[in-house]
């Protein structure tokens, strides 16, 4: 059980962190220069926050009203820097074992060697890290911040520095490593699939401060703002006014055309809402076929504007009928239906918003990007 | 050439040995502290540090008389207390060499603490060693290149140190004359052999010296 609440003014840069984590793998998801980094930092105790708190499984680690401050050698946490931080003068061995300087040369070893075979690094214990490609020093770091059973372990981008193909290996086997080693993680990154694959929990970062925390699927298909869609890749941000508010769900005026959306006890009536739609989940009604249920309300006619080919399917842009904006919806598709649906650019088409994937969300107040 | 009188090398040697070794600890401590602390007074430091570059060695021997000389407060003292005599002895040599060959080691040292990348210091602390083992093993090791190369320049300028020596030590044979000064003390005579016999001599007792220094100190690979 991870608590952290801290503070701490760093030039212009205002850091006001607060989170908490269970017994998994908490994710700290943001954008580069959001204090992801600096928070993990206060935890390791490495970065001292001007006030607040860090507790760690019942250790207070920080707590500037009771004076606590514990230096980082107390702590016992185990911390893996963005590029790893490997002692470039020492070998793969000493480098596992640097934590372990209290126990006697023979436990040391069968440690050392623990970490080198649950981590599958066998036969490079001579080598020094600049010997070792990007996927063996992760795994040497993270032996090394593991072998001396930490509380808690900090990993701060561990897969930004490799290649796409190892990256999902190692992630399978940080979940494996998890599972055995029964840890609680902490993992830095500003990469959306990652967060997903990884965290059970999320803490969306933004300028310091945190959005959102919870579920993953709570923050992905549920952002609590506009600038959590965003970074979340909703994709489809819309602005609209509620007119009704009935118990089988909301009508939102959005430039004259009317949207069902789901039930909203919060959203009253008059006011100005955000509501997002992923781009995974707008659908295609295929002319000349009955709807599906989902495909029954929100049907508008568009037209196809621009086409992005990407790894797993096509990106349709579409701009509705009558619309002055260079396109109102981003569509998702994955190639084999893109291909049955037979689209193109400048072909007309028709999309459904199933009110139950809409997200409804408090107008954003001021600032951020401008409404669509 | 072989009647030569060898002291002033011995001498020589001597003092510049014991300059850089302090020069080496003194040196090492201060780098460090300037170059990962941040405290009132740090420039300050830094520029005291440097000054024995920019000023003169005769301006250096001359503050050395007025603040350890025998007519001050502290050579006083230090005379009284300790029997210890700065002034006009090989001792004093050795600060005088000290003070102006550190600069070269801190410049060196200092650089090269501040190119140890800080977050494998901090890595260290986490994984629970103490701030002192963190130093040896991790700091130390990787600036060592820096602190070599700063010991080699130390001594090389402690070698050849002449202008503060000979204001605060003085040309006593056999006490304080160091090659250098017995070096211009046979120019000065008309003893050009002699001079140049012992230019000779410290020309090829330098490089000898510092291939040694180079190889004790050996920059480990990685």
């Amino acid at each position: 059980m991870l608590e952290v609440d801290v503070g701490k003014r760093l030039g212009s840069f205002h850091l006001a962190t607060a989170f908490s984590a269970g017994d998994e793998i908490a994710v700290l998801f943001g954008p580069s220069g959001a204090g992801k980094s600096l928070t993990l930092q206060t935890i390791a105790g490495i970065l001292r926050p001007d006030k607040g708190l860090v507790r760690v499984n019942g250790l207070t680690a920080f707590d500037s009203a009771a004076g606590v401050n514990l230096p980082p050698q107390e702590r016992r946490i185990g911390y893996v820097p963005q590029g790893y931080a490997l002692f470039p003068h020492l070998t793969v061995a000493r480098n596992i074992g640097y934590g372990l300087s209290g126990l006697d040369r023979r436990q040391r070893a069968q440690r050392v060697q623990e970490m080198i075979g649950l981590l599958g690094l066998a036969g490079l214990e001579a080598r020094r890290p600049r010997e070792l490609s990007g996927g063996q020093q992760q795994r040497v770091a993270l032996a090394r911040a593991l072998v001396f059973r930490p509380r808690l372990l900090l990993l701060d981008e561990p897969f930004a520095a490799l290649d796409e193909a190892i990256r999902s290996t190692l992630r399978q086997e940080l979940l494996d490593i998890r599972r055995r080693m029964a840890v609680t993680i902490v993992l830095v990154t500003h990469d959306l699939a990652e967060a997903f694959a990884l965290g059970d929990r999320i803490a969306v970062l933004d300028n310091g401060r945190v959005l959102q925390q919870g579920e993953r699927e709570d923050v992905y298909y549920r952002p609590a703002s506009r600038r959590v869609a965003e970074l979340v890749q909703a994709r489809n941000i819309l602005a609209g006014r509620v007119v009704e508010n009935g118990a089988d769900g909301l009508q939102i005026d959005r430039q004259g055309r009317r949207v069902k959306g789901p039930p909203c006890p919060w959203a009253a009536v008059g006011p100005a809402v955000d509501f997002c739609i992923r781009a995974s989940q707008v659908m295609v009604v295929r002319p000349g076929r009955p709807a599906n249920p989902g495909e029954r309300f929100n049907v508008f006619r568009g037209r196809v504007v621009r086409e992005d080919l990407g790894a797993e399917g096509y990106l349709v842009y579409v701009r509705l009928a009558g619309s002055e904006q260079p396109h109102d919806l981003q569509i998702e598709l994955p190639i084999h239906i893109y291909y049955r649906l037979n689209l193109d650019t400048d072909k007309d088409v028709d999309v459904s918003l199933n009110p139950e994937l809409i997200h409804i969300m408090p107008a954003s107040t001021g600032g951020g990007s401008a409404s669509v | 050439m072989f009647d030569i009188d060898l002291s002033p090398l011995r001498l020589s040697l001597q003092v510049a040995a014991l300059a850089t070794a302090i020069c080496l600890v003194l040196g090492v401590a201060l780098a460090w502290l300037l170059a990962r602390r941040r405290f009132w007074g740090r420039g300050l430091l830094s520029a005291l540090v440097t000054l024995p570059l920019v000023l003169p060695p005769t301006v250096l021997g001359y503050y050395l008389l007025q603040v350890l000389g025998r007519r001050s407060l502290a050579g006083e003292f230090l005379e009284d207390a300790f029997g210890l005599r700065l002034a006009f002895a090989w001792e004093g040599a050795v600060i005088a060499s000290t003070i102006v060959a550190l600069p070269l080691m801190v410049r060196s040292a200092q650089a090269a603490f501040e190119a140890v990348d800080p977050s494998l210091e901090n890595t260290a602390r986490t994984l629970g060693r103490t701030n002192f083992a963190v130093f040896f093993t991790v700091t130390l090791p990787l600036a060592w290149p820096g602190v070599v190369a700063g010991t080699a320049l130390a001594f090389a300028r402690a070698v050849g140190e002449f202008g503060a020596t000979i204001m605060f030590a003085g040309n006593i044979p056999g006490q304080t004359r160091t090659m250098p000064v017995a070096i211009y003390d046979a120019w000065q005579s008309g003893d050009a052999a002699l001079a140049n016999s012992l230019v000779a001599i410290l020309t090829v007792t330098s490089v000898l010296s510092l291939l040694v220094i180079g190889r004790l100190l050996r920059v480990p690979h990685w």
